[in-house]
């Protein structure tokens, strides 16, 4: 640890390191192609703006964008909270089993779920989902159901999170606990569940981040999520590359925000931790 | 040594994608080109008749149109296989771009049904009968084709809300201008209005579900919707797994777009 530490101070000192440079290489490289294509004559500007207004102001086309978002945004956080839920007592089951209860067929179960759920795309689960089990609810609004497919599937992912965490806590403790008089109920509730919560948060958050980006599928079903409102535009005006490099600006702005999240929450949990 | 071996790269692509060709004269050309298709259309099975053996290596298909056009225009591709009216659209919209003369084959457009559902296809095939018999069909298709359809609110559209016969699900790929496109939070076009005034015949409310084209059979095989209309041309291999109305759309050419600038007249 102090070894890398020390190397990272010395290569700072010494300026722009080899990464820097390639960077910044790559960087002219791209401007002079820019350049070369005669992306900053005016024409090129005024192409470019035409083509902006079609794309976004025309007929308020941004607020396909909107409403896109929006149905992005209530999926993830629906299927979030599912996959907390699910992730939560797979994990209880799981870590309850490794500690001595008597549940082999339950622990065998959540084993299996995550096994089939880890194993298979999310995308294909949703096709699933929509297509075979719920082939005949039509009625039912179209991102419930892939609020579900998505819970779930994160659930599984979750799950392996939480037994990630519970068991990075050292084993002492819950001898520690136990040995104070503590039931193991009571002693996973206050002693090892705050602990290893501290620990997962992080990876927590980059899950649900990678879910965001995972609900652009859903329009396979025909929701009409982010992506496929960068679609609708594209078949509404013709034009290829400006509405998918804005969607993605808009995705790469909403992982920018929780990353920060993250980070601030990170700091605040390790407030005043030991060592 | 590596960046002698990057450079070598960068210039080996560079010099592949200047590469002099022949242009494109005629379509029996295309047997032995780069070719690209809507996945799921009739212009993919198109395009795989043409290739033959060779449709492994040169055929890309593509979920949207959208898309096999910016890799024909980037020169990925040689030709897009796919049906004329949009292929006119792009044509107006998109600059560069040409349809060869020689069409590839002729197709009848249908609405599809889940296979045994006789009761709905004769109801809709005797609101189609009316629709020609009394010019419906010719207004509806003489709005989109003359016209400036852009214009068209989805608003405009009735849809039947609220009707007493229920709903009539209507699965649809809603990129296939004019025939159907979303607009907004609605859509417009040729299926959607046609459709409109099926339901309203049957006296049902209409629902349309934009998925992807090549969903959409099996969205009405698992009852998902109760029928497909997406300009979908009648094939004997669909007819194995699907009913088909009679057909409200005949002889609509399947043609190959080509860059203006590689097709020789």
């Amino acid at each position: 640890m102090q070894m890398t530490m020390r190397n990272n101070l010395c290569s700072r000192r010494e300026g722009a390191g080899r990464g820097d440079i390639v960077l910044g290489i790559f960087a002219l490289f791209l401007l002079y192609l820019l350049y070369d294509s005669g992306f900053f004559t005016a024409a090129a500007w005024q192409d470019f703006n035409r083509r902006f207004y079609q794309n976004f102001v025309k007929d308020s086309r941004y607020m396909m964008l909107v409403d896109g978002l929006k149905s992005t945004i209530f999926m993830t956080t629906g299927a979030t909270l599912i996959g907390l839920a699910v992730g939560l007592i797979l994990s209880v089951i799981r870590v309850a089993y490794k500690g001595g209860a008597d549940i082999p067929m339950l622990n065998k179960l959540a084993n299996t779920y995550i096994t089939v759920l880890r194993g298979t795309p999310a995308m294909v689960q949703l096709l699933i989902w929509n297509f075979t089990i719920f082939a005949s609810a039509r009625d039912l609004n179209t991102q419930y159901i892939a609020i579900l497919a998505f819970g779930l599937n994160s659930g599984a992912y979750v799950a392996e999170i939480f037994r990630g965490g519970i068991e990075s806590i050292d084993p002492g403790q819950m001898e520690a606990a136990r040995s104070l008089g503590l039931s193991y109920g009571t002693s996973m509730r206050f002693v090892i569940l705050p602990q290893a919560l501290r620990n997962v948060v992080p990876m927590l958050f980059n899950e649900f981040i990678a879910l965001l980006k995972e609900t652009s599928v859903a329009g396979y079903i025909g929701i009409d999520d982010l992506t496929r409102a960068g679609q609708n535009i594209q078949a509404l005006t013709l034009e290829h590359s400006q509405p998918l490099v804005m969607v993605a600006i808009i995705y790469l702005v909403i992982v920018l925000f929780l990353t920060h999240l993250v980070r601030k929450l990170e700091e605040w949990l390790s407030r005043g931790r030991r060592g | 040594m590596k960046k002698i071996f990057a450079l070598l790269l960068a210039v080996a692509l560079c010099s592949c994608a200047f590469a002099d060709e022949a242009k494109l004269k005629t379509t029996e050309q295309l047997k032995t080109e780069r070719l690209a298709a809507q996945r799921g259309t009739v212009g993919q099975y198109i395009a795989e008749d043409l290739l033959g053996d060779k449709k492994g290596s040169l055929l890309t298909t593509y979920e949207k149109y959208v898309d096999a056009i910016a890799a024909l225009r980037q020169g990925k591709i040689r030709a897009v296989v796919m049906d004329e009216m949009p292929a006119k659209r792009f044509l107006n919209e998109v600059e560069g771009l040409a349809i060869m003369d020689e069409s590839l084959s002729e197709e009848n457009y249908a609405i599809g049904f889940r296979k045994g559902n006789t009761e709905l296809v004769s109801a809709v095939n005797k609101a189609l009968a009316e629709m020609k018999a009394d010019g419906t069909l010719d207004a509806i298709f003489a709005k989109y084709l003359n016209g400036d359809y852009t214009a068209v609110k989805p608003e405009d559209i009735d849809f039947n809300k609220g009707a007493k016969g229920g709903k009539l699900y209507v699965g649809t790929e809603a990129g296939f201008a004019p025939y159907e496109l979303k607009v907004g939070t609605g859509y417009i076009g040729i299926d959607v209005e046609m459709c409109a005034v099926i339901a309203k015949k049957l006296g049902r409310e209409l629902v349309i579900e934009n998925m992807n084209f090549d969903a959409l059979p099996m969205a009405v095989s698992t009852n998902k919707v109760d029928m497909i209309c997406a300009g979908i041309t009648v094939t004997d291999e669909r007819k194995e797994n699907m009913d088909f109305s009679d057909n409200y759309v005949v002889g609509a050419k399947q043609v190959a777009v080509v860059r203006a600038d590689d097709y020789e007249k």
